[in-house]
């Protein structure tokens, strides 16, 4: 028996309760004083109430942001859908040596750090042919490159495990074209993977600051943006705000799981 | 007139050649096995025969009709893969319903078909699983039911009993057999094992290094190798050089000689051998035996335990002259 074995299990759920408190302290801490009237020269606030979140979620400025995050976020998604799908495809079922090629391109966004990588867009699209700096399109498209590797992985996962070709040459055989064989027989095998990385993506998309608040900022303010303008608000309102934020995520992350769950 | 003309076919990738000169004819309803180690291009030719990858050259006649120019929705043929290839998105009922749906077949043929060839298949009571809730050979039952459900004028089945075990693939190949017969349908059939192309086949057509080394009835094939390559992958031939072979005879031999293993009996006299060892193979025994210093396999029948010889025992040989031949 090694020497972890012998200690009581009790030892190992201290550890790992001990961990998750930790980790869960500022968020706890975040939460209480979202609830808090005022909490300052006290060990504990001086009551509770709700009204932060009220005036947040009543707050049409907030609201406005929240959409456009939700817009930016899921165009990028599409986008992003719309492109890496059939380009897996073709590299999976065509060109299998091209795959090397895209994982060197997929960790490229990962490669430069996004406030370098903001000076460079914001000088190719301040002007010339493509004048986009200060719109959400600009994010949009640099959200797609943010979502790319995520989205690559898991699907070129998904897709090695089907046995793509074999799939492909028996619904040939029994006379269904490409596109039929793609969209019967590929597509929804995809499902799993592709859920994931769309939720995974989301939830990170979500958060994003750097590239929001230097290439559009407040011409077109998005929810992290936003938190950055509160800053010099009331502390209750913008913890309220983060822990709104939170809670949505929490929530897209569990419909997401209870999703996958449900056919498999 | 055959019904599957095969004349001249060759493929190769880049400077790789993958089978060459390829001539086969096949009569309508037969059994044929492609036999041949790994890389021979039994799987490639099978693939070509599909349409699931071009051909350099030549022509593959179905009932006068040349294949090659067609894509493989158009050819008529059904085929099983080793890796079954069913749809894990889809039923056991879906899968084989899925031809069907291509041919826009009404729905009520439809489910009656498949409903019948389930039937076929011994699988009606799983008509509503996923693949996954599938065993292998349960699995494979389906795929060949959704291969024969489109009555496809050719069957092609690349090694489809290979991923599965033991006992359940003698079941299957007989199952197979069986259905193949009652239907009459024209079969390919590609395997490397030996023993399933001789228990199978109307015809085997033994391959390597891309070309057809043999092809023939399974007697023919196991009794008369054409070549040193026939000979030791068919069977478990004893391979002789001319030298040793003239040693062990006593007679002046110019080739290489094959001697089956069972061809050789133990006698009261003949040529003086020891025992070097034995293994229990179930109702055979094989004993390596060595004789002139040339070592040999020969194979007895296991009638009863008092007649096995021991190793080190001293024995004579008798080997028939019909059971000698000699290979190129």
């Amino acid at each position: 028996m090694s020497p972890a074995e012998k200690r009581s299990p009790l030892f190992h759920q201290l550890v790992v309760y001990l961990l998750f408190l930790i980790l869960l302290l500022p968020l706890l801490g975040t939460l209480v004083y979202s609830l808090s009237t005022s909490w300052s020269a006290t060990i504990l606030p001086s009551g509770f109430t709700f009204k932060w979140y009220v005036a947040l979620w009543s707050d049409t400025r907030f609201l406005a942001a929240f959409g456009r995050s939700l817009l930016v976020c899921f165009g990028a998604l599409a986008l992003a859908l719309l492109l890496i799908l059939p380009l897996l495809f073709v590299v999976n079922y065509h060109f299998p040596k091209l795959d090397g090629v895209m994982n060197v391109l997929i960790l490229l966004p990962f490669a430069i750090p996004p406030v370098v990588s903001s000076v460079g867009l914001m000088q190719l699209f301040a002007s010339g042919p493509l004048p986009i700096l200060g719109t959400p399109w600009i994010l949009v498209g640099c959200y797609f490159t943010i979502a790319l590797p995520f989205m690559y992985r898991a699907i070129t996962n998904n897709l090695q495990a089907i046995n793509l070709r074999d799939l492909m040459d028996a619904a040939h055989l029994l006379g269904a074209s490409t596109w039929r064989a793609a969209f019967m027989v590929v597509l929804p095998n995809l499902r799993k993977g592709l859920m994931v990385s769309v939720f995974l993506s989301f939830s990170f998309l979500f958060g994003e600051f750097v590239f929001a608040n230097l290439l559009v900022g407040s011409r077109y303010e998005t929810l992290q943006v936003y938190l950055y303008n509160m800053r010099n608000d009331s502390g209750h309102f913008t913890s309220a705000l983060v822990i709104s934020y939170f809670m949505f995520v929490l929530l897209m992350t569990w419909a997401a799981n209870r999703l996958n769950k449900d056919k498999s | 007139m055959s019904f599957l003309h095969i004349q001249n076919l060759h493929k190769s990738y880049g400077p790789t050649r993958i089978f060459t000169d390829i001539n086969i004819e096949i009569g309508q309803g037969q059994f044929i096995t492609l036999l041949g180690p790994s890389g021979c291009g039994k799987s490639t030719l099978l693939r070509c025969i599909a349409g699931l990858t071009a051909v350099d050259g030549g022509q593959i006649l179905l009932d006068g009709q040349d294949l090659v120019p067609m894509p493989p929705q158009k050819r008529g043929i059904g085929m099983v893969f080793q890796s079954y290839a069913l749809f894990p998105n889809m039923t056991v009922q879906q899968n084989v319903a899925f031809g069907l749906r291509m041919q826009k077949v009404p729905a009520a043929e439809a489910s009656k078909r498949v409903a019948e060839v389930l039937e076929l298949v011994e699988l009606s009571d799983y008509a509503n699983r996923y693949p996954h809730q599938l065993s292998g050979g349960q699995c494979q039952r389906v795929a060949l039911a959704r291969s024969l459900v489109t009555r496809p004028r050719l069957l092609l089945l690349d090694e489809p009993l290979s991923a599965l075990d033991a006992r359940i693939r003698k079941h299957l190949r007989e199952q197979i057999r069986a259905i193949q017969r009652e239907l009459g349908l024209t079969t390919i059939f590609v395997t490397h094992d030996q023993e399933e192309a001789l228990v199978l086949s109307d015809r085997i057509v033994l391959m390597n290094g891309g070309q057809i080394v043999q092809s023939g009835d399974a007697e023919t094939l196991y009794t008369a190798p054409a070549d040193a390559f026939a000979a030791g992958f068919i069977g478990n031939y004893n391979l002789l050089d001319a030298d040793a072979a003239s040693r062990l005879l006593g007679q002046q031999i110019g080739s290489r000689v094959a001697i089956r293993p069972e061809a050789i009996h133990f006698a009261d006299s003949g040529i003086e051998a020891q025992i070097r060892s034995h293994s229990l193979l179930g109702n055979v025994i094989r004993y390596r035996v060595e004789a002139c210093g040339v070592e040999l396999l020969v194979d007895v029948l296991n009638r009863s335990a008092a007649d096995l010889h021991h190793d080190g025992q001293s024995v004579s040989l008798a080997i028939g002259a019909d059971a000698i031949r000699e290979v190129a």
